[in-house]
């Protein structure tokens, strides 16, 4: 893939670190990238991939920071933002938060991941886990900084180091799946799908052996053994930890997991699902007067779940004012800065069905500039549910101590991009 | 700050550091230089504190050694001789016991780009090739590529090579993998690693223990691999099978590039793998990063290029979400009109309606772009969205479907009547320079059943000596002429205002000589007029292959694939949206151009000089190379077209263009026309 060099820039284009790693590209290249940035935003053409002289910039943004990686070889542009995305995970998992500020607090750590992440312009230790033994902002403190090699850099297992000790051993498994949903305006499903991942937070002594049985039904699917019934999943990825020839040979998911939370394994499921929540809605524009809106939420799941925290996001118009609302359940607010009209319910039971109507003025004078048809989107959250049905059936543990585990399952579903598109 | 203070804290730092007091206290010590670092970060220049630092890096303390190192490499090239005293430090911890201090010292050493040092370097990297430490190994492998970079010219001792290739079967996979890397770049001159059967097997049975990155790099390095027999390649190919579904994008898009290659001599192979990758690509395409879905759709495209039949019933995956950013909608755009067949049309083309009013005005014009090439293969449901969009009266909007038509119905011209209809009630205005050029030409090859046309033109040339635009301009003189040849009564005294007006008061060349160029054109009679002009009116059927692409060779893309290009590819398509001719366009153009020249240049009387015109094809960046002498057959002309637009045929090209038979009629004149067309 060959990365010439790695600069992380402010808004301004101000470069806040920079690594040189071949020497091939001269630095001051990179003054270049905002003001060809800029002008393709005027244009209105940005693109991800950008290119001066012979040097190409590829670029990520993410919060207030730009991170570049600038080339001049043809090399594996979807490798390169996959660094670059990894980058982003490295520091967000050190600092919690990658922006400006934290770049500039943890500048010392930045430095030090810039020179392991990549030598040469070729990824080396990427793994965040096996970085944070040896890389630590204690080190910036006095204690002398650790200086022993970590085991995890030659070690057969990677991703954990040898003697963790709790006193208290647990798993707790978080089985997440949302949905993806887009509707068109005269109320047609066009494309829906479920993304699921399995999440882990191991607090287990030693290094067990870990086994996951999940129920029969999604592990058909997967063999494709029986195909007519149930849903097929697409697109699964296990974390590097599990063993994938056990998995093809007979099915079971061992591995021995990473210490503290990771992903242990995600799937898709493109299916026709019902709409868990179901929107209607009629918006009336009444052109220099008034928008009228109503909105009719419709829960179509179980009676015994309950759907939280479920916000309903209807745009209206940039120049709407003086806003009114009259809900059956919850309470509706306007959030001008985003040209929004917010409905939230906090638990919306299944099988249940709200009304919300809204007015807005519009001034006389019309606002000429064309505005696009933004979609309603809806966010909720379902606790104790999956909607693929898949089910953990077992988690043993197996350590050379013996010592005795617990298991813990948790099953949210959440929306994930879920639009209904408007036909105001 | 920083800025202003910038000399006056270099020299209270140089104090700070050469303070014996806060050289023996470690926290001072090592506060002090953090602040150089921050400093250096903030871009002032602390060049000046290197000899200073060069004592720093002295210590027991890890950290403290890593940050004096960043300093010293990027100063390091400002001061070659001081970084001499550093060698010494560096040696010294290339023995230290612990492996990540001689690994660090390693990776310095070379990071510093001094190739004065490299004497220095090479004895304590050739004592790294064995080190125990895998950590230190993976650095002096690496180390080596570094040499080679900094002394191009020096050739890198056999041996050195000779045991790199010893490493390839190092335990470690990292070192492996910076191996494989470091001969790549080591031996560029000579094509990279010489991979014999043993390496290649070798690599492919450790392929599992590399991670992601080392993966893709032996992926593509194994692509160089030529299998000796056809079971040997089938057993690579089993082998690799699984990795073409992998859930990491990367990885699946190297294997299937290694199988591209691998197989380029068996299509039906190649066409299999890319039925397998079909999943993987479609889960990229809707990945949660932006740049990664658009490296994806970009790779889509390009596939499609070959096999359109590949995603045919999975368009719903290519629907624009509200959000995206306008670049990653106009790719699916472009791949959604690929995708179009006789079973989804009517959706497609109910969704593509929906984005022709998106705020984005570049996403609006690809849509209705689309429209218009999924107009030319199928029904006219097409020219109706067209036809309505235009009741929208937004400029823009309208602005695009004028072109679209206007290509649409060069292509097919039984949509003549409708565009006709709907340009019946015109009596808008427009601004937009491409907008303008499109009416006038489409006023001018229909003048004759628009009742309006002559009025329309007449505000123009009204207008015309506030116009700015030569493209318009051109664009209005060739309309006049055609309307001229069909309504002489209503036009015949406006045209004459106009050629009088860029005859004598134009100052754009190229506009003047096209305006003396039908003036004169005029004097050789109504029929050489009709002759020169009508032809370009009808569409031309020998034109057609190069208007609808066939579908290419895997082979032709196969080499760009999952590299950089696609998305640069990708990147110019968007900014041809942009550009004033589409391909349609251009060859029209380009076609009209030729039999103007060729006539002007054969006709009889009255001799003009072929220069005028030359200036003339300038216009649309054409440029004269040679033709044949006036009278002579075949007529030949070659011509240099330099594009902006890189995707029509590259940046340059060469056409060559025959002419077999003197033009009698415009028709046989287009069908005995050779157009061939050279990249360069």
């Amino acid at each position: 893939m060959s990365v010439s060099a790695v600069f992380v820039l402010d808004l301004k284009g101000k470069v806040l670190i920079c690594r040189n790693y071949k020497g091939d590209v001269d630095m001051a290249e990179i003054d270049h990238f905002l003001p060809l940035l800029m002008t393709e935003e005027e244009e209105g053409v940005t693109c991800p991939i950008m290119m001066h002289g012979n040097v190409h910039f590829l670029w990520i943004k993410h919060t207030n920071l730009y991170l570049v990686a600038t080339t001049n070889k043809n090399s594996n542009a979807s490798l390169v933002y996959a660094f670059l995305y990894k980058l982003v995970e490295v520091f967000t998992e050190y600092f919690t938060e990658l922006e400006e500020e934290s770049i500039q607090d943890n500048f010392v750590v930045v430095y030090e991941l810039l020179d392991e992440l990549m030598d040469f312009g070729f990824p080396q230790t990427t793994d965040s886990k096996i970085l944070q033994e040896y890389i630590t902002q204690e080190g910036a403190k006095l204690e002398v900084a650790k200086t022993k090699v970590p085991t995890t850099v030659t070690n057969a297992v990677s991703w954990r180091s040898e003697g963790i000790k709790y006193k208290k051993n647990e798993v707790f498994i978080d089985v997440i799946e949302s949905i993806n949903l887009l509707v068109n305006a005269n109320g047609s499903v066009m494309s829906s799908d479920i993304v699921g991942t399995v999440k882990l937070k191991t607090m287990l002594s030693g290094m067990p052996e870990l086994r996951l049985g999940l129920n029969d039904r999604a592990l058909f699917a997967l063999t494709g053994r029986d195909k007519g019934k149930t849903v097929s999943m697409e697109d699964v990825k296990f974390h590097q930890c599990v063993r994938l020839s056990r998995f093809e040979s007979d099915r079971t998911i061992s591995f021995i997991p990473p210490d503290g939370e990771s992903e242990l394994m995600s799937y898709r499921i493109n299916t026709h699902v019902k709409p868990l929540i179901w929107i209607e809605s009629v918006i009336e524009k009444f052109s220099h007067s008034r928008v009228e809106i109503m909105v009719k939420a419709k829960g179509q799941f179980k009676k015994q779940s309950v759907a939280n925290n479920v916000e309903v996001r209807v745009p209206v118009p940039s120049d709407a004012d003086s806003p009114k609302f009259k809900t059956s359940t919850g309470h509706a607010k306007y959030v001008p800065e985003k040209n929004l009209a917010v409905w939230t319910i906090k638990s919306f039971p299944g099988g249940k069905e709200f009304l919300m109507r809204a007015s807005f003025g519009l001034p006389s004078v019309e606002n000429d500039e064309m505005e696009g048809k933004p979609p309603i989107t809806v966010n909720f959250e379902i606790p104790y549910f999956t909607v693929s049905g898949i089910q953990v059936r077992y988690m043993k543990i197996i350590e050379k101590s013996g010592y005795q585990a617990l298991p813990w399952v948790r099953y949210i579903t959440q929306s994930g991009d879920y639009q209904l598109r408007s036909n105001f | 700050m920083p800025y202003l203070g910038g000399e006056e804290t270099v020299r209270e730092l140089r104090r700070a550091l050469s303070n014996p007091h806060i050289q023996t206290d470690h926290l001072r010590y090592r506060n002090t230089i953090h602040r150089v670092i921050r400093l250096m970060s903030q871009g002032v220049d602390v060049s000046g504190l290197f000899s200073e630092m060069v004592k720093a890096c002295a210590t027991g303390d890890i950290v403290q050694k890593k940050l004096v190192y960043v300093f010293l490499c990027s100063y390091a090239s400002v001061n070659p001789e001081l970084s001499l005293l550093v060698i010494n430090t560096l040696r010294k911890d290339c023995s230290d016991p612990n492996p990540m201090v001689r690994s660090l010292a390693l990776r310095n050493m070379c990071n510093l780009r001094l190739p004065g040092l490299c004497e220095y370097v090479e004895q304590p990297l050739t004592a790294g090739l064995k080190d125990k430490a895998a950590c230190v190994r993976r650095v002096a492998v690496l180390g080596w590529a570094k040499i080679h970079a900094l002394l191009p010219n020096t050739e890198i001792d056999a041996a050195v090579v000779n045991e790199l290739y010893g490493l390839l079967r190092d335990p470690d996979p990292v070192v492996m993998v910076n191996c494989l890397r470091a001969l790549e770049e080591i031996l560029e001159e000579e094509g990279g690693v010489a991979i014999n059967k043993p390496i290649a097997h070798h690599l492919l049975n450790r392929l599992k223990e590399c991670d992601v990155w080392g993966q893709s790099e032996v992926l593509s390095v194994l692509q160089r691999y030529r299998p000796r027999s056809e079971d040997e390649l089938f057993d690579i190919l089993s082998l690799l099978d699984p990795a073409l579904l992998s859930h990491h994008v990367p990885i699946m898009a190297a294997t299937l590039r290694l199988f591209l290659s691998l197989c380029s001599m068996l299509p039906a192979v190649c066409v299999s793998a890319l039925e397998r990758a079909r999943g993987p690509l479609l889960a990229a395409a809707g990945s949660s990063s932006r740049e990664l879905r658009y490296a994806a759709l970009c790779h889509i495209q390009l596939l499609l290029r070959s096999e359109p039949g590949l995603m045919g019933e999975h368009y719903k995956r290519f629907y624009c979400g509200y959000a995206e950013p306008p670049y990653i909608k106009q790719s699916k755009i472009q791949v959604l009109v690929e995708l179009v067949n006789d079973d989804n049309v009517a959706v497609v083309l109910d969704e593509l309606k929906g984005y022709c009013t998106d705020v984005n005005t570049e996403t609006s014009q690809a849509a209705i772009n689309a429209i218009g090439s999924i107009g030319r293969s199928y029904d006219d449901r097409c020219l109706g969205i067209l036809t309505g969009l235009l009741e929208l009266k937004q400029e823009h909007i309208t602005s695009a479907v004028l072109q679209t038509l206007r290509d649409l119905v060069w292509v097919s011209p039984q949509y003549g009547d409708a565009v006709c209809s709907a340009l019946e009630k015109w009596e808008d205005q427009l601004q937009d320079t491409q907008g303008r050029g499109a009416l006038l030409w489409l006023l001018g090859v229909y003048g004759d059943r628009l009742s309006g046309a002559p009025y329309i033109l007449e505000d123009f040339i009204d207008g015309v000596r506030s116009e700015v635009s030569a493209e318009v301009k051109t664009e209005l003189l060739t309309a006049t002429l055609r309307v001229f040849l069909s309504r002489p009564a209503e036009t015949q005294d406006m045209m004459g205002r106009l050629l009088q007006h860029c005859i004598e008061e134009e100052l754009d060349m190229c506009v003047r000589d096209q305006a003396l160029l039908y003036y004169r054109l005029l004097h050789c009679g109504i029929e050489d007029v009709r002759r020169v002009l009508q032809c370009g009116r009808r569409s031309d059927l020998s034109l057609g292959p190069l208007i609808g692409r066939p579908p290419e060779p895997i082979s032709q893309w196969a080499s760009i694939f999952n590299t950089l290009e696609p998305l640069m590819l990708g990147a110019s398509s968007l900014n041809m949206l942009s550009f004033p001719c589409t391909r349609v366009w251009f060859l029209k153009t380009l076609c009209l151009f030729v039999v103007i020249f060729q006539a002007y240049v054969m006709c009889p009387v009255p001799r003009c000089s072929p220069e005028s015109l030359q200036v003339a094809l300038q216009l649309v960046n054409i440029q004269t190379l040679a033709f044949t002498a006036p009278n002579k057959l075949p007529w030949k002309i070659s011509i240099l077209f330099l594009s902006r637009n890189q995707k029509m045929f590259g940046q340059k090209c060469i056409l060559r263009i025959k002419i077999n038979q003197q033009p009698e009629h415009p028709h046989c004149c287009k069908t005995n026309t050779h157009i061939l067309i050279t990249p360069c």
